[in-house]
């Protein structure tokens, strides 16, 4: 790997938040193009965060440091890329359900899946389920993930379900959920498509989901 | 033995008669279908419109009048609830006076967080965190509302001075101290947290020396009301292990701990930690903190309940286990409550030190539900087990 892009992988791995859009810069300088420094620099360093911290070597603080860190690294990427040559795997739709606030998790996986080159549609938190769907309708995303951290709102992924079907949609749209309370138990009752325990499970998830929904 | 003797005496690992329970008794429904409803519900009283001008308009200077007495009055009541059901251990608070009505929509701690007001289903008036007061440095510096520890410590001692007064030989009082760790994250936000770990040493550092004595003075001042238990509330974990790095917690929270947990056995009470999620890689680090027991071990979380009670069951006391997901709701049924109360008994029992209760306070919890597993134990939680 090119010693520049190698420097920025560590910079995450490492949550390197002063030194990172520096090494950004280099890498900029030396003729890297964006989507290159991205995928082999910046996605490559958050793959690593996250295989550590499935392994339990790192932390959900980790996590969040990373994230800071890529971040931003992006900022500085993004000043320079045209939006005409970014690829994106697809649409995907975030958030945390109506009645609960909580958006640590969510926001992980959001950062997590657009570095992962997914188009997130970040709703929010105590967004109403008539809101994930119209945003599903308005923007032809295809993928919804939902944050669920207490019990007492676990209700709420029902209607966005129920919603979908209502919409005539829920064929053609796949559903994730996550948070404290969820378990691949409650996803089966609550008939959505996969749970992720961690949003380091984001992108095996919605890839998976691109290739059903290419394959149905 | 009296109820506080006994408690101490499986904190201890010293024999008792009969397994012990305990209840958390924090929210208010739970507690309400067991004494009663009140004749006009916090949520209407609330959701009035006069009542909510009143509130955007003067909700700070109403602590005193209003919050503080509404507060402490529920948590009253909770220890009355907990006798009538036939609790041995009782989480009361905290009754300091952590918060105030920032307006009709809002609550804010002093410590420096805000929460969404909001209902429990059931009228009453519940909160949900929102967001953190501090998002710089700066914001933290000039903070105008932290409590001095000595005015937080003197409402607290004459909250059980007279809850000791009233039911000290009914049952074992637990208040509640409020954690470093998690007060902190609450106050910076996470990912503030995460970062000044790093970038912001010397505030950390500032921010846990006031928390720290703030816990200590409490400690202080309710074991001179007579308490003997104290329950410190910390969550350092989430649903797949420690939030943050356990060494790093160690680092920054274990002095501190060890001179609270310290303070309060030297004055002859015990100090147990709450802590949700899955702590699995932090148990070992409350025990070098000096805590004498733990609650929480989330059934909804990675933590194995069973297995912690053969890796530390000689040495930390287990309360809790009871799941508030399903076995204490109105969806589950008798003979399964009964069945998972029974599942517990058996495996952690044995040998002592646990106090069967549930995982959490729950704002659903269906307390004739509770009332299954306290029959359950009194049938099946008779020493030897």
């Amino acid at each position: 790997m090119n010693d520049h892009l190698a420097a920025v992988v560590t910079a995450i791995d490492e949550m390197d938040l002063d030194g990172i859009e520096d090494l950004v810069q280099v890498c900029l300088n030396s003729g890297i193009g964006a989507e290159e420094i991205i995928e082999k620099g910046i996605s490559q360093g958050l793959d690593i965060v996250g295989q550590k911290f499935e392994e339990g070597e790192y932390f959900l603080g980790d996590l969040v440091m990373a994230g800071e860190v890529v971040k931003t690294g992006m900022k500085r990427v993004s000043a320079v890329m045209d939006p005409a040559k970014t690829k994106q795997k697809g649409k995907v739709v975030i958030a945390t359900v109506e009645g609960d606030i909580h958006e640590i998790g969510k926001n992980i996986l959001g950062m997590i899946l657009s570095t992962a080159g997914w188009e997130v549609i970040d709703l929010g938190v105590n967004v109403p389920a008539d809101t994930i769907i119209e945003t599903v309708k308005s923007s032809g995303a295809q993928m919804i993930g939902l944050s669920v951290l207490l019990t007492t709102m676990i209700g709420a992924i029902t209607q966005v379900v129920d919603g979908l079907r209502e919409a005539g949609l829920r064929e053609q749209v796949r559903i994730a959920i996550g948070g404290a309370c969820c378990s691949q138990a409650l996803a089966d009752k609550m008939g959505v498509d996969a749970y992720g325990e961690t949003a380091v499970e984001g992108p095996r998830i919605f890839d998976r989901f691109k290739e059903d929904l290419a394959s149905a | 033995m009296n109820p506080t003797e006994r408690i101490l005496a499986v904190l201890d690992g010293k024999p008792v008669d009969r397994l012990q329970t305990f209840y958390p008794g924090f929210d208010a429904w739970p507690t309400q279908q067991v004494l009663g409803k009140p004749l006009i519900s916090g949520e209407a009283i609330f959701r009035n419109p006069l009542t909510r001008k009143i509130f955007d308009k003067w909700g700070p200077k109403l602590v005193n009048l209003v919050t503080d007495p509404a507060i402490n009055a529920d948590f009253m009541k909770a220890i009355q609830a907990a006798i009538a059901v036939g609790f041995d251990l009782v989480w009361v608070g905290p009754t300091e006076g952590q918060v105030m009505v920032w307006n009709s929509t809002t609550l804010l701690r002093y410590s420096g967080s805000f929460y969404e007001l909001t209902v429990d289903g059931h009228g009453n008036m519940y909160y949900m965190y929102r967001e953190p007061a501090f998002n710089t440095t700066e914001d933290y510096y000039a903070w105008p509302y932290f409590v001095k520890p000595d005015d937080a410590a003197q409402k607290s001692y004459k909250f059980f001075t007279k809850a000791m007064k009233k039911y000290g030989d009914k049952i074992c009082v637990m208040p509640q101290v409020q954690g470093l760790h998690e007060t902190m994250v609450l106050s910076l936000g996470f990912v503030n947290m995460a970062v000044f770990v790093k970038k912001e040493p010397q505030l950390l550092q500032h921010f846990i020396a006031y928390l720290e004595a703030y816990a200590m003075k409490l400690c202080m001042a309710m074991l001179d009301a007579g308490v003997k238990v104290i329950l410190l509330g910390d969550d350092f974990s989430n649903k797949t292990g420690p939030s943050m790095n356990p060494k790093i917690n160690d680092e920054l929270f274990g002095a501190s701990y060890q001179r609270i947990t310290k303070a309060v056995h030297d004055r002859g009470g015990r100090i147990i930690l709450h802590s949700c999620g899955d702590n699995t890689k932090m148990f070992d680090y409350f025990i070098k903190w000096g805590f004498d027991g733990g609650h929480a071990y989330e059934n909804t979380s990675n933590v194995d309940i069973y297995k912690e009670k053969e890796r530390h069951g000689d040495q930390f006391t287990i309360v809790g286990g009871v799941g508030v997901d399903y076995l204490l709701t109105e969806h589950s049924k008798p003979h399964e409550v009964e069945e998972g109360v029974k599942k517990l008994i058996d495996a952690l029992a044995p040998g002592g030190r646990f106090i069967i209760g549930p995982v959490h306070t729950h704002p659903d919890m269906d307390m004739s539900k509770v009332k299954i597993m306290m029959e359950t134990v009194r049938r099946h939680g008779n020493y030897p087990i």
